[in-house]
């Protein structure tokens, strides 16, 4: 579905389990992409709980209480505080053993072991500091809320200090654009041949969060509720603009709770949401378009 | 949650309903995001009112329509609590040859509380969105949930020919 920027370069390649596309008005050197791999290799190594040797994985296992602070770790436990906050508890940074619960797990086994359980209350159980990550009970850190943006983030800052003019990192479903504005479909979550609106994107990020893909079963999908456990069924999918993809990650995860539109609101931040009924709500001023 | 697509025609208009009970627990501020959603129909009934009345009648009496229900505009009046009071609802449906072709939802705020929730912090809410096909809008990228890749497909595969075996 992409289009090139005039006469610009796309590489796209897989990474931490989705489908990425870095659009360039100039072809990306050789050591751009390999700096842009060796962040994403360390992000994941530091924060993906589906590989074992990982930083969050030896405290989901209890093999240590006390990791390295990984350099991102205080900007997105920061911002997770907020998200907890705006959500009354909804949004929690360990909710990773809830999911696998539900069988969105290490293994992908996608069956249940169990009924939902609550994510456990977060500032009982991790602190963080410059130096270290803590934790004082084995708990799964998942930081999905918000991680991807970050992540889209760090590639943008690093394609940029490589090459001069327009750029677009599309980490599917979370995007960043500087330079020439993209103009972005609004993707219909139970029919992807369809748009629900359209939005233009310039010198920000645009992220979007559903409830149709990262599904395994009758009701099962990967957004939780941390206060239960289980699958969110208010809303079906969720968009936010703001001026990092990590800030438009998190609001689209917040928006599937109440608070979400109040915590839009504070960070002056445009966003769309679609209800599992089909009705579609928008912030004061959206400046995009709503399709009837 | 694709599944909704697939719901018969009847029970759509059961969650249309219900989606306003949706907006009366955003508006009341109670608890979790589950609450509003599209559950069994009957949770929507105690918060009604007045019963469905038929009013006008541009659309002829059901005319063409052999379905379950005839055409026209549908009125329903609902009320939900907030800390402050008692809040009112107007929810008028039409329907035309069985499918809801439209939902105007009138809210009459009393509280300080829902009338920043409805004004404030949502700038328009637009009932049941269709949209239009990709190839109608001239878009360079399209924004969804993230595609999955490699083990996520492979494992949802496996359990989809489980089920079959």
């Amino acid at each position: 579905m992409s289009t090139p920027l005039a006469t610009g370069s796309i590489w796209t390649f897989d990474a931490i389990g989705t489908s990425w596309a870095i659009e360039t008005a100039h072809s990306l050197p050789s050591v751009a992409r390999d700096a842009v791999s060796t962040l994403i290799e360390r992000f994941d190594s530091e924060w993906s709980r589906f590989r074992d040797d990982s930083l969050v994985s030896s405290l989901a296992e209890g093999r240590i209480a006390s990791v390295p602070a990984p350099q991102d770790a205080d900007a997105m436990f920061s911002l997770y505080r907020e998200l907890d906050a705006a959500t009354s508890g909804a949004v929690n940074p360990l909710v990773g053993d809830a999911l696998a619960r539900l069988g969105y797990d290490a293994r992908l086994t996608l069956a249940p072991w169990g009924a939902p359980q609550p994510a456990p209350t977060w500032s009982d159980v991790l602190t963080w500091d410059d130096d270290h990550v803590r934790v004082t009970v084995p708990a799964t850190i998942d930081v999905g809320a918000l991680g991807k943006g970050r992540l889209v983030d760090l590639v943008l800052d690093a394609v940029r200090s490589h090459v001069d003019g327009d750029a677009v990192v599309d980490a599917s479903g979370d995007l960043a654009v500087r330079g020439a504005p993209v103009r972005v479909g609004l993707e219909h979550p139970y029919d992807p041949t369809r748009a629900i609106g359209v939005v233009t994107v310039a010198d920000q990020s645009l992220c979007a969060s559903a409830i149709n893909r990262r599904a395994w079963g009758d009701g099962l999908h990967h957004v939780l509720d941390a206060r239960t456990g289980a699958p969110v069924r208010a809303y079906a999918a969720t968009w936010a603009l703001a001026e990092t993809a990590m800030r438009a990650d998190a609001l689209a995860t917040a928006l599937f709770f109440d608070g979400g539109p109040e915590l839009a609101a504070s960070w002056n931040a445009e966003w769309v949401r679609m209800r599992t009924d089909g009705r579609v709500e928008w912030s004061p001023g959206f400046s995009g378009e709503i399709f009837s | 949650m694709i599944r909704t697509t697939a719901v018969p025609r009847p029970v759509r208009i059961g969650t249309a309903l219900l989606g306003v009970a949706g907006i009366a627990t955003l508006a009341g501020c109670a608890g979790g995001a589950t609450t509003g959603d599209a559950a069994p129909a009957d949770t929507a009934a105690p918060a009604a009112s007045s019963a469905p009345a038929t009013t006008s009648g541009n659309a002829a009496g059901g005319s063409t329509a052999s379905g379950t229900y005839k055409d026209g505009e549908y009125e329903a009046t609902g009320q939900y609590a907030t800390p402050e009071s008692v809040e009112t609802i107007d929810v008028t449906l039409t329907i035309a040859g069985d499918t809801v072709t439209a939902v105007k939802v009138t809210g009459d705020p009393q509280a300080a509380e829902s009338k920043r929730y409805q004004g404030e912090f949502i700038g328009g809410i637009q009932s049941e969105v269709v949209g239009k096909k990709l190839d109608e809008i001239s878009v360079s990228k399209v924004a969804g949930s993230s595609l999955t890749s490699g083990g996520f497909n492979k494992a949802v595969d496996s359990i989809k020919s489980e089920a079959k075996a």
